[in-house]
């Protein structure tokens, strides 16, 4: 009897055990999720253009299931101790729940994290940058939204274009219909500008002469970012899942053991 | 006799040598990295071509003349029957497609001190080095809706087209041609795509988004699985635990993982 029953105690503790770090990892999922959709680099805008912006939505579901799991794991432990068939069946229930829910969101961070290339962002910003006003108030949102985090992009990070500077000779695009090649074979914002926010020498930029233009693309300053959004979503929420897997399994099984 | 030779040989090397460089140049790719573009041509300034020609203590011009290759079988002669040079603009010239044009004119470049390159790292010197080495053909967009620009104008080239251009050496006094460059080498402005070609399909899966999915799914599965047969076993049980009769010997399940809370 004594073996049993040190062998229950050895079980709830484990149990007990395995729901505090699922409430810590909820926490820390939370917080995680909280600073993604945050956007600290502000490349939100980008997203919501291409009208595929769903590894934020992959975040924002990432802050509830945190919670969720938060208060969950305290349920738990409460039913664990108190060994207690109908709290352990709602907990049992609540997490399967949780455990869909975080599993979809994983999914989509995964998925959507796939369809961002160069390319896409290569279109987009050919067609939206500095697009004069057409259409409607969602086009024209988009594409001021576009213009302004590719000007704070290329002053930033001190780069022009997705691939290059050459994207803006290579393809016509919007920017193309309102500044001639002349004068803009690529935007101001591609020049090395000083203090002021005037290029230090226009000509050499227009020629394209080294040290008076950006040469680097900015597809690095794009994907690094939204690559660790989307992996650091998707990775320790699949973490959190294995985790929580086998803990759900032991609930279940000791849920089965006792009796009412 | 053999000075003869000698006369000769040299003439003749040096014949061979300014064929060789008497054509206008794209400026140097290292150094002016975007040429051509969609519709402008740098080209190097003509230093020590017309050296041969000029004489001391007179001005000279030097005039820069555009045209289409396709106009060369029209006409490609930039004088006309007195040796002055050709005064025909852009508009009259649709662009350089039924002749050359003029499109500037400039101070012959100092030979003996042509501009350093490297100085361009120096924000000073840059302007006038990059002023004084190339001269960017389709530079001014706006002369050719001014109606008050009255000096010589160099409109934006065509995108796509091949273009041929020479300089000319003008005595500035007489107004006559004293020498000329070959036409160079034919030159095309680039050409641009449209954006509505990129390809945006992401292409295969990654690696990693197949084992998140398919590791998921089989978990849920199993979980699943594990619910629905916990459910079961503890509705079996509680069966059997209600068919069994108050003397029977205890099952299983009912010694085994009683919890003992509190009892001492």
């Amino acid at each position: 009897m004594a073996k049993t029953e040190n062998g229950v105690r050895i079980f709830q503790g484990l149990l007990i055990l395995g729901n505090v770090v699922i409430g810590m990892c909820g926490i820390a999922l939370t917080a995680e999720c909280i600073y993604f959709v945050s956007d600290p680099h502000g490349l939100y805008p980008l997203l919501e253009a291409t009208e595929n912006d769903d590894i934020y939505a992959a975040a924002w579901i990432g802050i509830f299931v945190g919670f969720a799991l938060l208060a969950l794991s305290i349920l738990g432990i409460i039913a664990v101790i108190k060994s207690n068939r109908t709290l352990l069946l709602v907990y049992i229930i609540l997490m399967l729940i949780t455990f869909a829910f975080e599993m979809a969101s994983c999914i989509t961070a995964a998925t959507h994290r796939d369809f961002l290339t160069p390319n896409l962002f290569l279109k987009q910003m050919l067609e939206r940058y500095q697009k004069p006003d057409a259409g409607n108030n969602n086009d024209k949102w988009m594409s001021e939204g576009v213009t302004k985090t590719w000007d704070k992009l290329m002053l930033q990070n001190q780069c022009c274009g997705v691939q290059g500077p050459s994207d803006w000779q290579e393809y016509t695009s919007a920017f193309r219909m309102t500044y001639s090649d002349a004068d803009f074979p690529w935007p101001h914002n591609c020049c090395v500008l000083d203090s002021r926010g005037s290029p230090i020498n226009l000509d050499g930029c227009k020629l394209g002469v080294p040290g008076f233009y950006k040469s680097n693309g900015c597809y690095a300053a794009i994907s690094g970012p939204m690559n660790r959004q989307a992996w650091g979503v998707a990775w320790f929420g699949f973490a959190i899942l294995c985790w929580t897997f086998f803990v759900l399994l032991g609930t279940m099984f000791y849920w089965s053991r006792i009796e009412y | 006799m053999c000075s003869c030779c000698v006369v000769l040989v040299l003439c003749c090397l040096g014949l061979l040598s300014a064929d060789q460089s008497l054509k206008p140049q794209l400026g140097d790719f290292q150094f002016a990295t975007n040429n051509p573009t969609l519709t402008t041509v740098a080209l190097e300034k003509p230093f020590c071509m017309f050296d041969s020609s000029l004489y001391p203590n007179r001005s000279y011009a030097i005039y820069l003349y555009v045209m289409k290759e396709s106009a060369s079988t029209i006409s490609s002669l930039v004088t006309d029957e007195s040796s002055k040079p050709l005064g025909s603009t852009f508009q009259q010239t649709s662009g350089g497609q039924l002749g050359p044009y003029n499109a500037a004119f400039f101070d012959v470049p100092d030979c003996a001190v042509p501009p350093r390159l490297p100085d361009v790292g120096d924000m000073n010197k840059a302007p006038d080095v990059l002023t004084q080495y190339l001269f960017r053909v389709g530079d001014d967009g706006t002369c050719l809706y001014d109606p008050n620009f009255l000096g010589v104008c160099n409109p934006p080239l065509v995108p796509d087209t091949t273009y041929r251009f020479k300089y000319v050496l003008v005595d500035n006094s007489e107004g006559i041609v004293k020498d000329q460059t070959l036409w160079s080498d034919p030159i095309k402005t680039r050409r641009s795509k449209l954006p509505m070609k990129i390809d945006t399909w992401p292409g295969q899966r990654s690696g990693g988004m197949t084992v998140i999915t398919s590791i998921l799914s089989v978990l849920v599965f199993l979980l699943l699985t594990g619910f629905l047969a916990s459910v079961f076993s503890a509705v079996m049980g509680s069966e059997d635990a209600s068919a069994e009769t108050k003397g029977a010997s205890p099952t299983v399940q009912q010694s085994e993982l009683r919890p003992q809370l509190g009892s001492e």
